[in-house]
């Protein structure tokens, strides 16, 4: 058998074999790094690896520790933890609800609304849903609502956060598709290709940022009409409601404020993300002082929270990068190559077998892994048969926003479990995921159909 | 049998006009004059590492190429800027010269020593353009403040003129200009320049650049590796890359007056060939200023570099300034062939 | 088994220290950032070095302090059979999960990097900018700082794991039990 084809079947049963060792339940970035090494000795005893390649580490690393646009992870990261020091989440929370009370589906309404405002003014998914769960569902419990009604909207208005900017997983997926969007063009002959970036990922989700909460909010109405026992309204007396507009201007007003500077100035193209979210960084520390929230514990939370979240996240960068120095040498890139250029159908095509793959991966994986490992073995040959790159990073975006709702392992459904009162069952908060999924479904295959939805921004914007 | 595969990691993108299709060319062209007994394989930018650190990648064996320019390991040795081009520098023509015939290549080999690899150049620019402006620079007040994308000891020039530096990646430039985080940006010339597309957002054009007079590409090999090679094979790499240095200069030449055509008649692009006196006039004293400065570098081989390619261009310079200036001056000011 | 404690105790301690100081670092990129963003649009000035500066504190901020996730056990984990199972049989997936990924891994990082590395410290390499910051062969350094400490920690969850297998996790400290960090 030639070498080419060992190293291709290699590289095949590598990721299968990733995937596989991942359900030992070791930490993901090592199990990636450790997996391909034992196949890189593999590799080697068969002649399709050499290990002078993991030198390449070196360089790849030292590119992520001095790499620019990354350092707005971090930030963001710093931005929303100190906001949610800030309890600006739970006084939002408390104030929608009684706006929306009086009507049926009216508190599902204001977890939809405050799910996308934190949304916008925080980089992670994983707070949101804890907040939610410990405020919103004990309350949307007491006034009647289907408890698996209740917990779908907080996990998925929870995950609002990921395809809502400012996203970590945008900005990563801005700085990898920017490269490989310049080296497909260039490699199709175009030299002038309009350059992509992370602020355009941002612009780009923006929309169907929008639209996702529109189809929470319509489902939630739609309940309301069919099953309105699902939903109650919960009536707010007379004498709550006469500070409800000063309450509501409290509570909006502060995070309104950092969500315009720092989202404006990244889509009015005045900052770069990663200015942008420095000044998100100091905005929040701002807001948390202004609101009697800052000690030094705080502070120190929030740094210790930024930096392990952070590390986690890049953690399983360099993992990947082994993963990835292994693969390519093998031959496992062109084999990705030629397989997604010869599927029927051609971009779209290839599109829709990427989407269905990293659907069918977010059942056991987490986006950030995800993106690490398939975005870049698929995107290049996606962007050379012409796919949008901006469409792209959203479709997936929005994709494996359902990772996080998708059991067994959905990170909304953990933190939910973990903040539920006991009366709500694990089986309750799986199942109400279930039309939330379906519902993000519906949006993918709209954002697939309508591809304005993402670029259009974009396109306004420069 | 006995056949040999190299990588050669590139500093460019693939494809890219004049430096990536020579890094490619000159590695085709290697596998070819071998028959094949010497593969090179080529990785572009950020394929097997991130561009700038495709040096490392060969002295720690990850590849046994690169081709690149040497200015960008000048935080290993500040010596390395001279054999890419320092501001108020050589041209290319002189650059070969110097590197050829007057001791240039022995000092490279010197530095490169350090390392264990060995350098030949690979390609030349020529003069790079200065750059594209979104207003006019009619002095040097225009610059304070101004938000300018020029890497390399030519950024430390414009920095003490008082413009507000930033280095960035190619594919970057377009749309910080665009967003208005940068107000201007220099990249090569014409042929790339335009396919950039900064036309569409900077209508001035300085044709001339004083910080990157002549920029040298060049091929660093495994120095182990290359003089364990055979003869044959060790003359095939050399003569090629010396072969390549003119093939891409040539490209340069040919190309950037047609881009330059197409940016003027096709897209209105307003054209100045030099910036003003009196900017450039600070930009030569900043210049000497910092060549000055290593030539009084602490280390003794740096120190001999930066002499030996000032010794150099003060002799060069009277053959260019004499002969070739006084040739395309009197050229330009007589004669006229466009009614023919 | 009490010398094995005593190592793991040391181990833990040690990245605990290294974490609460480097996470301090995310405050300092926030400082500098917003520093070169007020002069830039405020002052027209712009410091090469500064903009050199935090990346280079993130990268060495999530480097140094990967060690001291893996002790919170911060690091994502597929654990659709890791989190309901047994304390020992979390000890074993543990035991063969550092053995088989984590060490090989920080051994590949450190082998193959060392020379990158070692280079550059001789070098006291700065910025590939000219006028940017110096130092950063420091920066390079810590991934070797990186190898070194989730090495370490790899082999205080080993000592975990034997400790709990034999039935000693009397010897392991409450914070680091399973039980406290599944939550
Ligand atoms: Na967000
Ligand atoms: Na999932």
């Amino acid at each position: 058998m030639d070498l080419t084809l060992i190293g291709e079947i290699m590289a095949g049963a590598m990721f299968l074999g990733v995937i596989g060792m991942l359900m030992l339940g070791f930490p993901v970035a090592f199990t990636l790094a450790g997996t391909s090494i034992i196949f890189g000795l593999i590799g080697l005893s068969l002649g399709v690896f050499d290990f002078s390649n993991m030198a390449a580490l070196a360089g790849r690393y030292t590119g992520y520790m001095t790499n620019e646009v990354l350092v707005a992870v971090p930030l963001f990261i710093f931005m929303g933890v100190m906001l949610e020091r800030s309890n600006i989440a739970e006084q939002l929370l408390t104030t929608m609800g009684k706006l929306f009370g009086n009507m049926r589906g009216g508190l599902g309404i204001s977890v939809i609304i405050v799910g996308a405002l934190l949304a916008a003014s925080t980089g992670v998914v994983g707070a949101t849903v804890v907040t939610m769960g410990l405020i919103s569902l004990p309350a949307m419990i007491k006034a009647g609502y289907d408890p698996k009604l209740a917990c779908g909207t907080i996990s998925a208005s929870g995950t609002l956060g990921q395809i809502i900017p400012p996203s970590t997983v945008l900005i990563f997926m801005g700085d990898m598709i920017a490269g490989m969007h310049s080296q497909a063009q260039m490699q199709m002959g175009n030299f002038a290709p309009s350059a992509v970036s992370v602020g355009d990922l941002f612009a780009g989700a923006f929309f169907p940022g929008l639209l996702l909460v529109g189809i929470y909010i319509a489902y939630m109405l739609f309940m309301a009409v069919v099953r309105p026992e699902s939903c109650p309204a919960t009536p707010v007396p007379e004498d709550e409601r006469k500070d409800l507009p000063r309450e509501i201007i409290v509570a909006l007003v502060p995070p309104l404020l950092l969500i315009i500077a720092v989202l404006g100035s990244i889509l009015g193209g005045i900052a770069t993300p990663t200015e942008a979210s420095s000044v998100g960084a100091v905005g929040a520390t701002l807001l948390a002082t202004l609101r009697g929230k800052m000690s030094f514990a705080i502070l120190k939370h929030t740094a210790h929270a930024t930096a392990k979240i952070t590390s986690m996240v890049f953690v399983i960068l360099f993992g990947a990068s082994v993963f990835s120095v292994v693969f390519r040498q093998m031959g496992g890139d062109d084999l990705v190559h030629e397989f997604l250029s010869n599927i029927p159908g051609g971009a779209m095509g290839a599109m829709i077998a990427v989407m269905i793959v990293m659907f069918v991966l977010g059942f056991i994986l987490d986006t950030f892994e995800i993106i690490f490992i398939v975005l870049p073995i698929t995107a290049p040959t996606l962007l050379l048969l012409g796919v949008d790159p901006i469409w792209l990073g959203v479709m997936i975006g929005v994709n494996l926003q359902t990772s996080f709702l998708t059991p067994p392992f959905g990170f909304a459904l953990f933190y939910l479990r973990g903040v539920a009162p006991a009366s709500v069952s694990t089986g309750m908060i799986y199942r109400g995921a279930v039309p939330f999924v379906i519902l993000q479904i519906i949006a993918i295959v709209l954002l697939f159909i309508f591809p304005g939805i993402v670029t259009w921004l974009p396109d306004q914007l420069y | 049998q006995g056949n040999i595969t190299w990588r050669m990691v590139t500093t460019w993108p693939r494809n890219f006009p004049g430096l990536g299709v020579g890094a490619q060319r000159l590695a085709d062209r290697i596998t070819t004059a071998s028959g094949g007994r010497l593969t090179v394989e080529v990785y572009s930018a950020g394929e097997l590492v991130p561009p700038l650190q495709s040096l490392d990648a060969v002295i720690d064996g990850t590849a046994e190429m690169s081709h690149g320019a040497a200015y960008y390991w000048q935080n290993k040795s500040v010596a390395l800027s001279f054999f890419t081009g320092v501001p108020f520098g050589m041209t290319s023509r002189e650059m070969a010269s110097w590197v050829r015939y007057m001791g240039g290549q022995e000092l490279w080999d010197e530095v490169y020593d350090q390392f264990g690899v060995q350098g030949f150049l690979s390609g030349d620019t020529g003069t790079q353009t200065g750059g594209w402006f979104k207003n006019e620079i009619t002095g040097l007040s225009d610059l304070q403040g101004l938000r300018f994308r020029t890497p390399g000891l030519g950024g430390q020039v414009w920095q003490a003129l008082g413009v507000s530096v930033t280095n960035m990646a190619a594919g970057e430039i377009f749309q910080s200009l665009q967003s208005g985080t940068l107000d201007a940006a220099e990249f090569v010339g014409p042929y790339n320049d335009l396919a950039l597309g900064f036309y569409q957002v900077c209508n001035h054009y300085y044709t001339s650049s004083f910080v990157e007079p002549g920029l040298a590409t060049e091929l660093v090999v495994d120095k182990a590796k290359y003089q364990a090679l055979p003869d044959d094979l060790q003359a095939i790499i050399r003569d090629v890359s010396q072969a390549e240095y003119d093939q891409v200069a040539s490209d340069f030449y040919a190309n950037d007056p047609r881009a330059l055509n197409t940016l003027v008649n096709e897209h209105g692009v307003t054209l100045h060939n030099a910036f003003p006196d009196d900017v450039v006039e600070a930009a030569a004293g900043a210049a000497k200023e910092i060549i000055g400065g290593i030539l009084n570098s602490d280390d003794d081989l740096t120190r001999r570099v930066a002499r030996s390619f000032i010794d150099s261009m003060n002799l060069t310079r009277t053959r260019t300034e004499a002969t070739d200036l006084t040739y395309a001056l009197a050229r330009q000011r007589y004669l006229d062939y466009s009614d023919l | 088994m009490h010398s094995l404690s005593v190592i793991m105790r040391a181990i833990n301690g040690l990245n605990r220290l290294i974490g609460g100081i480097f996470s301090w670092l995310s405050v300092a990129i926030v400082v500098v950032c917003f520093w070169v963003v007020i002069e830039r649009y405020f002052f027209g000035n712009t410091r090469l070095w500064m903009q050199d500066l935090y990346p280079w504190l993130s990268g060495v901020m999530f480097t140094a302090v990967a060690g001291y996730a893996l002790l919170n056990n911060d690091h994502v984990r597929v654990d659709i059979f890791y989190r309901p199972t047994s304390s020992r049989n979390k000890a074993w997936m543990d035991l063969i999960g550092v053995l088989v990924f984590l060490l090989p891994f920080t051994y590949v990082v450190a082998i193959y990097c060392y020379t990158f590395v070692a280079r550059s410290w001789g070098l006291r390499e700065g910025s590939a900018n000219p006028g940017g910051a110096e130092g950063l062969f420091l920066v390079k350094g810590f991934i070797l700082v990186f190898a070194a400490t989730l090495a370490l920690q790899g082999i205080s969850m080993l000592i975990r794991s034997i400790l709990i297998l034999r039935g000693r996790e009397d010897l392991v400290p409450h914070d680091y039990r399973y039980e406290t960090l599944m939550g």
